[in-house]
């Protein structure tokens, strides 16, 4: 009988969200199609996250342990990852689409001689593969796709597909890997800036998003106390990534991340479609913008014209009201 | 150091676009050099103004995707190849990446940089396959690159912070539009261009078995995203816009 495999991608112990969504994916497709789905953890320490796995419905838990895994480097996931493979003989590999992720979906194909589909939105099985849909042109048109052999190897999208929580009977089984640092090759020196205990962007509910109009100390001063208010996750449009003012690692849209939460606030930004590539699966839009025309409006559920200067003091003062009643 | 750059074009995504009968239809024809492969051909050219060294750039496409390896040669890349294909291939990142490694096989860099995605399709897919193929070291997503000796080292937006990697030559790094402001070429840079080598290879000089039947994957058709409609828009006093607003997001949509 033939595996479903989901990679579950950990940081520092907790699973990501957006890979739980990829199981329950893989999950609902292995009852259907009378197939196995597995997890499978590669991790430094792996044994918590896939504890915790137990709880999303796996019919098998795979590890894989080794100390080169406590940094993200590509070669040894690689490696893990192309010997989990040849023992599970998957079907499909599905990974959440994340940085780490694309880091290793095209040489993990060409390694297996496998197709592949990069940041899917929605995927099935046929009877010689896999048929998924995915966003083409910065996110304005959807292509229906076809991937033939096995396995195909796939990332999708965070907000493609709800978690659903179901007690699993797996057993965790650890499979043997061995990695010398003298197979690395590529020497990492520094990590520079990682958002430790700030709210994930790519899972955050509520995201507030600052673009070229934050234009002082002043304005991001606004955006944090919104922020701070609703308990949302910051990000920015390339226009201030670029200049500095926020973290690369907060950049939404075609270049930077995905995002779907159920409130997107977007302050100050015109609607590029390129920014738009990363926002548009939100439920819930909200615009600030200046200038009626922006075409940020033409997809905002909440469009408020006006200066953000004059509209965020008592916004925020009605959220804390509302927030605390 | 020797870079080659892999480019290629791309259907402006800001040109006015059709699907009918579930093909994708571009009314103008309107492309341009993929965006992160500009970015890849700019640092090169940064890297070689500082430390010397030569850039070829490498196309796979058409006849008339010699557009884009004009435009690289008139910012100030040295020479191109352009694997000539008709048109009719349907070709996947995966065969891009195939052809790409029967190009390199007998080739000596240092380094070759790709962009990290294709503008059109964001696939990210090719760079890394070619690595594979060709047993190199990489590194994705640049925003940063400095010449260490004979290594790179290269800055690598990960999910949340950076990693500064050490990448030894011969080595391959696919590139993000973050890292810089491709040059806009001038008169010289274009005049320049037209003199500069451009070797043309047949596709079926390189193909291989990259015949249409192992092409791994195939777009089925293209669908208009469902539209968002647009909401409400509010103008005039902003203490009566925000209590409206606040409340509605409470109590029409529940999510504050
Ligand atoms: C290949 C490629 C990839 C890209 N990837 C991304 C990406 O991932 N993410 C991204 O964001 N961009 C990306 N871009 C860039 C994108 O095209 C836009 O340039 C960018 O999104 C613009 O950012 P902005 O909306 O903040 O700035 P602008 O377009 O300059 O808009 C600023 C807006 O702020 C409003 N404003 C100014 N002052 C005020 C005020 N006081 N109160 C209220 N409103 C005010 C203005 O009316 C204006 O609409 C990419 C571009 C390319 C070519
Ligand atoms: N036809 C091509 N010719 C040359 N390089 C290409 C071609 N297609 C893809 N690439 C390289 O691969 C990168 C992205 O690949 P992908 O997103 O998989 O299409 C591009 O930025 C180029 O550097």
């Amino acid at each position: 009988m033939s595996t479903l495999l989901t990679y579950i991608s950990v940081n520092e112990g907790k699973i990501k969200r957006s890979s739980l969504e990829v199981l329950s994916r893989c999950n609902e497709l292995a009852a259907q199609h009378g197939l196995k789905s597995a997890a499978l953890v590669i991790d430094a320490d792996p044994t918590p996250a896939a504890v915790s796995l137990k709880q999303y419905g796996a019919d098998e838990i795979y590890t894989i342990q080794n100390p080169i895994f406590k940094n993200h480097l590509n070669a040894p996931l690689l490696r893990a990852l192309s010997t989990a493979v040849q023992q599970i003989k998957p079907h499909v590999v599905a990974f959440a689409s994340t940085e780490g992720s694309k880091d290793i979906l095209g040489a993990l194909a060409a390694n297996l001689e496998a197709a592949s589909l990069a940041d899917v939105s929605e995927f099935e099985l046929t009877d010689s593969g896999v048929k998924a849909k995915r966003p083409v042109m910065a996110s304005k048109i959807i292509s229906a796709v076809q991937a033939e052999g096995t396995p195909v190897v796939l990332t999708v999208r965070s907000g493609s597909y709800d978690v659903v929580e179901m007690e699993s009977a797996a057993t965790v089984e650890a499979i043997p890997f061995e990695f010398g640092d003298d197979q690395l090759q590529i020497t990492l020196k520094e990590i520079i800036g990682a958002a430790g205990d700030k709210i994930d962007l790519s899972e955050a509910e509520t995201v507030i998003a600052a673009g070229r109009g934050v234009k002082d100390e002043e304005a991001r001063k606004l955006v944090d106390e919104l922020a701070s208010v609703l308990n949302a996750a910051i990000g920015a449009s390339r226009a201030l990534t670029e200049a500095g003012v926020y973290d690369p690692s907060l950049q939404i849209g075609q270049t930077g991340k995905v995002v779907s939460p159920q409130l997107y606030i977007g302050i100050g930004i015109s609607g590029a479609i390129q920014h738009v590539a990363g926002m548009a699966n939100s439920k819930v839009i909200v615009a600030i913008n200046k200038d009626p025309d922006a075409p940020i409006f033409e997809i905002a559920d909440y469009g408020i014209v006006g200066d953000l200067y004059k509209i965020l003091p008592p916004f925020i003062e009605e959220l804390k009201k509302v927030k605390s009643n | 150091m020797k870079f080659y750059v892999c480019i290629k074009q791309v259907p402006d995504v800001n040109a006015p676009l059709q699907i009918k009968d579930g093909q994708l239809i571009q009314d103008a024809d309107r492309n341009i050099l993929n965006a992160y492969d500009a970015s890849a051909v700019e640092e090169a050219l940064v890297m070689k103004e500082a430390h010397g060294g030569e850039i070829e750039v490498v196309l796979i496409g058409p006849e008339k995707a010699k557009e884009a390896i004009r435009k690289a040669l008139a910012m100030g890349a040295d020479s191109g190849a352009h694997i000539l294909t008709t048109g009719d291939e349907n070709l996947d990142s995966y065969s891009y990446a195939k052809i790409l490694a029967n190009f390199f096989k007998d080739k000596e860099y240092n380094f070759i940089l790709c962009g990290k995605q294709s503008q059109d399709t964001d696939a990210g897919l090719t760079g890394t396959m070619l690595a594979e193929m060709l047993s190199l070291p990489y590194a994705t997503n640049a925003v940063g690159l400095e010449v260490s000796g004979e290594n790179l080292v290269v800055k690598r937006q990960g999910d949340t912070g950076q990693e500064l990697l050490e990448v030894p030559s011969p080595g391959l790094v696919t590139c993000s539009n973050d890292m810089n402001d491709p040059r806009i070429p001038n008169l010289k840079g274009i005049m320049q261009s037209k003199r500069k080598p451009v070797d043309t290879i047949s596709i079926a000089d390189l193909a291989g078995d990259v015949t249409g039947e192992s092409v791994k994957t195939a777009v089925l058709s293209y669908e208009e995203k469902p539209a968002r409609q647009a909401g409400k828009k509010y103008e005039g006093e902003p203490d009566e816009i925000a209590r409206q607003v606040a409340q509605l997001l409470d109590t029409a949509e529940n999510v504050i």
